[in-house]
């Protein structure tokens, strides 16, 4: 499924929806900008990969680009995950692995994540949304991988292709 | 007399099982009683989730096992206290296990060997309560 970038239309009143698609993964339910993402599909053609960061064992290639997979469940520390549904950002080289999408949803405001939250939640969530009632986290879409672990994980991306290669050759 | 009254400061008193201990009161927005705790996940130690107060989301902070160990009687209450007053977000719930109540006391210095989050004590008719730094404390657990 594509998700096509929400529109803004003239005039909009001052107080801005965001569309948000909410999924689950490991029992937990997350939001996560619509516009940051460019397709949702099933958990197919992955290829193997070793790397030093844990939660990217797989790449995904994808109309001549490379993306690599997240377990979304690694990465927030989550056992119990039942892996279903892939999302594929459209910013970044980083597709991710998730449990189920449960709906796409307008949201009409995200509140500050409170100063008592210290941790790596601060670098996972831009804020908290309530949704019927329910308190869920909003994701930042560049929490999933650095700038710098995308840099490492391409060069070894690279001396994998370029090892392949010279077998190939030889 | 008047210089007895003028070092008297007023303190909330919160039990956690058979212990009580104290916050300035002026840290102590309301005594709440438990609303459905919800979570998501995060790394910060001895946060165990967040309450909707007033349409704002604030984040329950348990002490009881810090300061009382691991028996700690079932919270009844949550003490919504400003760690940071003039600061916005920094309301935090702590659960407490039974009423609340207001005290005008002195604060003594702290005496013996004590943990750095006691930052005094409170002589009262039959018993010392320790007047509790909540950023320190908290911290503490960071740090560990």
């Amino acid at each position: 499924m594509r998700i096509s970038p929400t529109r803004q239309r003239n005039g909009s009143s001052p107080r801005a929806k965001e569309t948000v698609i909410v999924f689950s993964v490991g029992g937990n339910t997350f939001a996560l900008a619509a516009s940051a993402i460019d397709e949702v599909r099933e958990i197919e053609g992955l290829q193997g990969f070793e790397s030093r960061i844990s939660k990217v064992r797989h790449t995904l290639s994808r109309q001549g680009r490379q993306y690599f997979v997240v377990d979304s469940a690694r990465h927030f520390r989550l056992t119990n995950a039942n892996p279903g549904r892939l999302m594929i950002l459209r910013k970044l080289p980083v597709a991710l692995i998730v449990d189920a999408i449960d709906r796409m949803q307008e949201i009409h405001s995200i509140q500050a994540l409170p100063d008592g939250f210290i941790g790596e939640e601060r670098q996972w969530y831009r804020g908290l949304t309530l949704l019927s009632g329910k308190v869920v986290p909003v994701v930042h879409p560049e929490a999933f991988l650095s700038k710098a672990e995308i840099t490492l994980l391409s060069a070894a991306l690279r001396a994998k292709d370029s090892t392949r290669a010279m077998a190939v050759t030889a | 007399m008047t210089a007895i009254i003028a070092n008297c400061e007023t303190f909330v008193l919160f039990p956690l099982g058979k212990k009580r201990f104290a916050l300035p009161a002026g840290q102590v927005s309301e005594l709440a009683r438990p609303d459905q705790q919800q979570t998501f996940p995060h790394t910060t130690p001895l946060l165990t989730g967040v309450v909707l107060r007033r349409n704002q989301i604030v984040p329950v902070a348990d002490i009881a096992p810090v300061l009382v160990g691991p028996d700690a009687p079932a919270r009844k209450f949550y003490l919504i206290v400003n760690r940071k007053p003039k600061a916005k977000g920094s309301r935090t719930a702590i659960p407490v296990t039974g009423e609340c109540e207001l005290a005008n006391a002195e604060q003594l210095s702290v005496t013996g060997k004590l943990p750095a989050y006691v930052c005094g004590l409170l002589s009262l008719h039959d018993e010392i309560v320790e007047i509790l730094d909540l950023e320190r404390l908290m911290s503490a657990e960071v740090r560990a």
